[in-house]
C-alpha cells in the first residue's frame, strides 16, 4: 500500500463526498423544516438517476444537460410528496411519520423494480471514460464533474439561503415555527418548498452520478443510509454540518474500501455511526 | 452539614448559553420544615428544581441529601434516593387513568403491580382523588390535575417533595384546599419545598422562606420578616419603588 | 330476588379463545396439503416476529427497522454450530436467541440514552453491517451462496421432521408463548413503565423509571424471542441466505405485521401476521410471479394506508367485533335462580 494508492483513495473520496453532501443537505433540509426524517430519501436519487438515464436513453440528452429538467421534475415530485403524503402526518406522532416515509420508499423502489425491471443500467458518454492526471493519481472526470456540479448546487442552495428573502423565511421556518408565522411566513409552503428543494437536490445528486454509477431500483437504500450517517454527524438540521461530515465520511468509506475491502465499505460508515452515538450523539454542530 | 439538614445546596451555578440561570446559589431545607421559595419571574426557581433533580447538571456546586452527595445523579435515581417533584406545567399520563397515573409512582417502592396497585388507592385516597381514579388524566380539571401532580409523586414514598407552582392559575377556594393538603403532608413525616406565587400560600405554610433573584439567594427568614423586606419588596417590584 | 343467576361455570370470554385455540392444533389436519400447512407455518412465525417486535416498537415506542439482524444472527449461529459440532438444534434455538440477545445490548446502551430517530438509524445500520460481513466472510458463512442445515430425513432429536405438521406445531407452540409473553409483560412492572415512557419520558423518570434500563430490557427480551424465530426458520427451510436473512425487505416486513395488526396491543400482531401472510399468499396467486415489484408496491401502498386512515392498525376495529361476539355468545353451565 504505498502512498500514490492512498492518495489515490482520498481522492476519490473526496470526489463522492460532494454527491454524499447533496443527499445528505436535501435530508437534512427536509428534516429541519418540517421536521420529518424522510426514509424515501434515496428513493429521491434512484427518481433522478432513472430521469438522467431515460431522457439519455430516449432523446439522447447529456446527463448534466438533463440535470435542467430532472431537478424541475423532482422538486415537483417533492411539492407532490409533502401536500398529499407529508402533510397529513405533520403532527403524528413519530412512528407514523417514519413509517410513511418507509411506506413510500417501498412503493417507490418497487414501482421502479416493476416499470422499469431489475436490470442494471448505464449511460455511455463521450467523455465516460476520460480521466485527468495528477501526481500519479487518477481522477475520472465524471466523478470530478459530479464533485463539481455538487459544489455548484450546495454553493447556490447556501447563496439562496442566506441571501434571498425565500431563503431567510426558510431558515425563519426552520428555527422557529410559530414565530415565523406571527413574521406572516406562511409554513405550508415553506415545506412545500423545503421538500421541493430536498427532492430536486438529492435528484441532482443522482443525476450527476449516472455517468459513472449503475442505476437499479434499490440503488436509493445505500444513499439513505450513508445520507442518515452524513446527516448525524454534521448535526440533525444543519447544512454546513452535512457539508462537513460528508468529507469525513466519503473520504472514511474510500479508505476502508481501500484496507478492508470493496464490500465493507458500508460497515466502515455504520463504525462512524457508532461512533458519533457514542461520543458526540448531537453532531459536529450540535450543543453536548 | 448538621443533621437536621435533610437537602443542603452548595454554591449551585448553571449557565444556558449568554444566561446565567443559577449562581452562587446556597440554602438548606430542614428535616420536617415547609420551605417557601419565592422569587419574580427568571430568577432560577424551577432552574433549581431541575438542578436538584437531576435534569440539568450543575456547571458548579453540589448538592448533599440525607447526608450523600446527589449532584449530578439521573432523575430517577434522585427520586428512588427519596426526592421527588412536581412540574410546573403539569405532565399527566394523559391517555392513562388517574389511577394507572398513580401507579407508575407506587411501582418503584411496591415493584410487584398488586401491592402497588393497593398502594395507589391509598394516595389517592389522601389526595381526595379516588372518586376520579377511572377518568382519563387528559381530561381532569386544572385542581385536579394538581392533585394528580402531587399524588403521583407521593406515590414514590419521597422523603422530600418539590412542588412547584401548584397553586398557578387555582381559584380562591381551590388555595384553600391545595394549602390545607399540603399542610396535611407534614403531618406524614414529608419535608416539602413549595416554589410559589401565591403569596398567600407562601406565607401560610412556609416555616422558613428563601428569596431567589436573578439565580441566587437574597433573603432567607420566617414569612414576616420576609414579606416586610425592603430588598424582597425591591427585587419583586424593581428599584423605583424601593421608597414606596 | 327475581332473576338471579349463579355465576357461569364457563364465559365466553374464557372458553371461546380456548376453542379457537382448539381449531388451530385441528387446523392442519382439515386441509392436509403441505402448501397450506406451509402457509400456517409461515403465519405462526411472523405472529412470532410481529409480537417480539412489538415489545420494543409497540410497548416500547422504539422503531426497529433493523429486526432482521437479530433474525438472522439466530439463523446463522444456529446453524454454523450445528454444522460445526452436530449440537442439537433445540439446544442451539436458545443460543440463537441469546446471541441475539447480547447483540441488542449494545446498540440499546448507545442509542436509549438518546432522544431521536437514531435508534431506528442504528438498527437499519446493523442489519445491513452484518448482512455485508456475512457475505465478506464466506470462508466462515459461505458468502452469497448461504448455509445449509444437513439434511438428516426425519430427525426429532436434530429439529427435522419428514412432514410439515411437527414443524407447524412447534412454531403454533412457539407463537403461543409468544403471546402468553407479551400478555405477562403487559401486567408486569417493566409493561407500566415502557407505557409511562412512551405517555411522557420526563414524568416518568421524575417518579424514578430508569427509561434506557426498560427500553433495553424490552429491546434484549424482543431480540432474544426473534433470535430464536430465525433459528426454527433456519431448520425449517434448511437453508438460509444473508440477503434474506438480514434483508431491509425483511425487517419492513416484520414491523409492518405488527403495525398493521396493532402495536401496543397483546393480540395486535398476531392479527396482523394473519392478514399479512394471507395478502402475500393471495397477490402470489394472482399474479403468479409475473410482475415482479407489483406486490411490494401494494404493499407500501397499504402501509401507507394504514398511516393515513387506521394508524392504530386493524386491531381496535377487531377487538369490537370480537367483543360483540363474545356479547351474543351464551355462557356455558349458568343456572338460573
Amino acid at each position: 500500500m504505498d502512498a500514490t494508492t492512498i492518495l489515490q483513495g482520498l481522492l476519490t473520496g473526496l470526489l463522492m463526498a460532494g454527491i454524499y453532501a447533496l443527499v445528505a443537505i436535501g435530508l437534512t433540509l427536509i428534516f429541519g423544516v418540517v421536521r420529518i426524517v424522510n426514509f424515501a430519501q434515496g428513493e429521491f436519487v434512484m427518481l433522478g438517476m432513472y430521469s438522467t438515464y431515460w431522457l439519455w436513453k430516449l432523446w439522447g440528452i447529456d446527463p448534466y444537460l438533463s440535470l435542467l429538467i430532472t431537478m424541475p421534475l423532482l422538486f415537483c415530485f417533492g411539492v407532490l410528496v409533502q401536500r398529499f403524503l407529508f402533510r397529513p402526518i405533520l403532527h403524528a406522532p413519530d412512528m407514523a411519520q417514519i413509517f410513511m416515509t418507509v411506506g413510500i420508499s417501498v412503493i417507490l423502489m418497487n414501482a421502479a423494480l416493476f416499470f422499469f425491471t431489475a436490470d442494471f443500467r448505464t449511460v455511455k458518454t463521450a467523455y465516460s471514460e476520460w480521466t485527468l492526471r495528477l501526481a500519479g493519481v487518477a481522477l475520472p472526470v465524471p466523478r470530478l464533474f459530479a464533485f463539481l456540479g455538487a459544489l455548484v448546487l450546495a454553493g447556490l442552495l447556501t447563496l439562496f439561503l442566506s441571501k434571498t428573502d425565500l431563503g431567510k423565511a426558510l431558515r425563519a421556518v426552520a428555527q422557529d415555527r410559530e414565530v415565523s408565522m406571527l413574521l406572516g411566513i406562511n409554513p405550508d409552503r415553506m415545506y412545500l418548498l423545503a421538500v421541493g428543494l430536498g427532492a430536486a437536490l438529492s435528484g441532482a445528486a443522482g443525476g450527476l452520478i449516472v455517468p459513472f454509477f449503475y442505476v437499479f431500483p434499490t440503488v436509493g437504500v445505500i444513499f439513505v443510509l450513508i445520507a442518515f450517517v452524513v446527516v448525524i454527524l454534521g448535526t440533525l438540521g444543519s447544512i454546513e454540518g452535512a457539508l462537513l461530515a460528508s468529507l469525513i465520511v466519503g473520504v472514511a468509506e474510500s479508505l476502508g474500501i481501500l484496507f478492508a475491502g470493496a464490500d465493507l465499505g458500508l460497515v466502515v460508515v455504520f463504525a462512524i455511526l457508532v461512533a458519533t452515538l457514542v461520543f458526540k450523539p448531537s453532531g459536529l454542530r450540535g450543543q453536548a | 452539614m448538621t443533621d437536621e439538614m435533610l437537602l443542603e445546596v452548595r454554591d449551585l451555578a448553571k449557565r444556558f448559553g449568554g444566561v446565567q440561570a443559577v449562581v452562587g446559589l446556597s440554602f438548606h431545607v430542614s428535616r420536617g420544615e415547609i420551605l417557601g421559595v419565592i422569587g419574580p419571574n427568571g430568577s432560577g426557581k424551577t432552574t433549581t428544581f431541575n438542578l436538584i433533580t437531576g435534569f440539568y447538571r450543575p456547571d458548579q456546586g453540589r448538592v448533599r441529601f440525607a447526608g450523600q452527595d446527589i449532584t449530578g445523579l439521573r432523575p430517577y435515581e434522585v427520586c428512588a434516593r427519596g426526592i421527588c417533584r412536581t412540574f410546573q406545567v403539569a405532565k399527566p399520563f394523559r391517555e392513562l387513568t388517574v389511577f394507572r397515573n398513580v401507579l407508575m409512582g407506587t411501582l418503584l417502592r411496591h415493584p410487584n403491580p398488586a401491592a402497588a396497585s393497593a398502594r395507589a388507592e391509598e394516595v389517592l385516597r389522601m389526595v381526595g382523588l379516588e372518586g376520579r381514579a377511572h377518568t382519563e388524566a387528559g381530561s381532569l380539571t386544572t385542581i385536579d390535575q394538581r392533585r394528580l401532580e402531587v399524588a403521583r409523586a407521593l406515590g414514590t414514598e419521597p422523603r422530600l417533595l418539590l412542588l412547584d407552582e401548584t397553586m398557578a392559575g387555582l381559584t380562591h377556594t381551590e388555595v384553600g384546599e391545595a394549602i390545607r393538603l399540603i399542610a396535611g403532608l407534614r403531618h406524614r413525616g414529608l419535608t416539602v419545598v413549595v416554589v410559589e406565587h401565591v403569596m398567600r400560600a407562601v406565607m401560610s405554610l412556609s416555616d422558613r422562606i428563601v428569596v431567589l433573584d436573578q439565580g441566587t439567594k437574597i433573603a432567607e427568614g420566617n414569612p414576616k420578616d420576609i414579606s416586610s423586606s425592603p430588598r424582597v419588596i425591591q427585587a419583586y417590584l424593581g428599584a423605583e419603588y424601593r421608597h414606596a | 330476588m327475581e332473576g338471579k343467576r349463579v355465576k357461569a361455570a364457563l364465559s365466553p370470554e374464557t372458553y371461546l379463545p380456548t376453542a379457537i385455540l382448539l381449531f388451530l392444533v385441528v387446523l392442519p389436519h382439515l386441509m392436509p396439503n403441505p402448501f397450506y400447512v406451509h402457509i400456517l407455518v409461515m403465519m405462526a412465525i411472523f405472529v412470532v416476529l410481529g409480537q417480539a417486535w412489538n415489545i420494543i416498537g409497540g410497548y416500547g415506542g422504539q422503531l426497529s427497522l433493523g429486526h432482521a439482524a437479530f433474525f438472522g444472527t439466530g439463523a446463522y449461529v444456529s446453524t454454523l454450530l450445528v454444522n460445526a459440532y452436530g449440537i442439537s438444534p433445540w439446544f442451539t434455538l436458545w443460543l440463537g436467541g441469546l446471541s441475539a440477545l447480547v447483540l441488542s445490548l449494545p446498540i440499546g446502551i448507545i442509542c436509549f440514552r438518546l432522544q431521536g430517530p437514531y435508534f431506528t438509524i442504528a438498527t437499519i445500520g446493523l442489519a445491513e453491517a452484518l448482512r455485508l460481513l456475512v457475505l465478506h466472510f464466506r470462508e466462515i458463512t459461505n458468502g452469497a451462496q448461504g448455509l445449509t442445515v444437513p439434511f438428516k430425513g426425519n430427525a426429532p432429536w436434530l429439529l427435522q421432521f419428514d412432514s410439515k405438521f411437527p414443524y407447524y406445531y412447534i412454531a403454533l407452540v412457539m407463537a403461543v408463548v409468544t403471546v402468553l409473553i407479551t400478555r405477562r409483560m403487559e401486567r408486569s412492572r417493566l409493561g407500566h413503565y415502557l407505557v409511562a415512557i412512551g405517555q411522557n419520558q420526563d414524568a416518568a423518570e421524575a417518579l424514578g423509571i430508569d427509561s434506557a434500563r426498560a427500553k433495553m430490557q424490552a429491546l434484549a427480551l424482543s431480540a432474544f424471542v426473534t433470535g430464536v424465530a430465525g433459528v426454527f426458520y433456519a431448520q425449517y427451510t434448511y437453508v438460509i441466505h444473508p440477503d434474506s436473512a438480514f434483508g431491509l425487505g425483511l425487517s419492513i416486513q416484520i414491523a409492518l405485521v405488527a403495525i398493521v395488526g396493532g402495536v401496543g396491543t397483546i393480540l395486535g400482531p398476531a392479527l396482523g401476521a394473519v392478514i399479512m401472510e394471507c395478502f402475500i399468499q393471495s397477490t402470489q396467486i394472482i399474479f403468479a410471479g409475473q410482475y415482479p415489484g407489483l406486490e411490494l408496491m401494494v404493499y407500501g401502498a397499504l402501509l401507507v394506508a394504514v398511516i393515513l386512515w387506521r394508524p392504530r392498525g386493524v386491531f381496535p376495529w377487531f377487538a369490537r367485533l370480537y367483543g360483540r361476539v363474545v356479547a351474543r355468545l351464551p355462557a356455558v353451565g349458568a343456572a338460573q335462580a
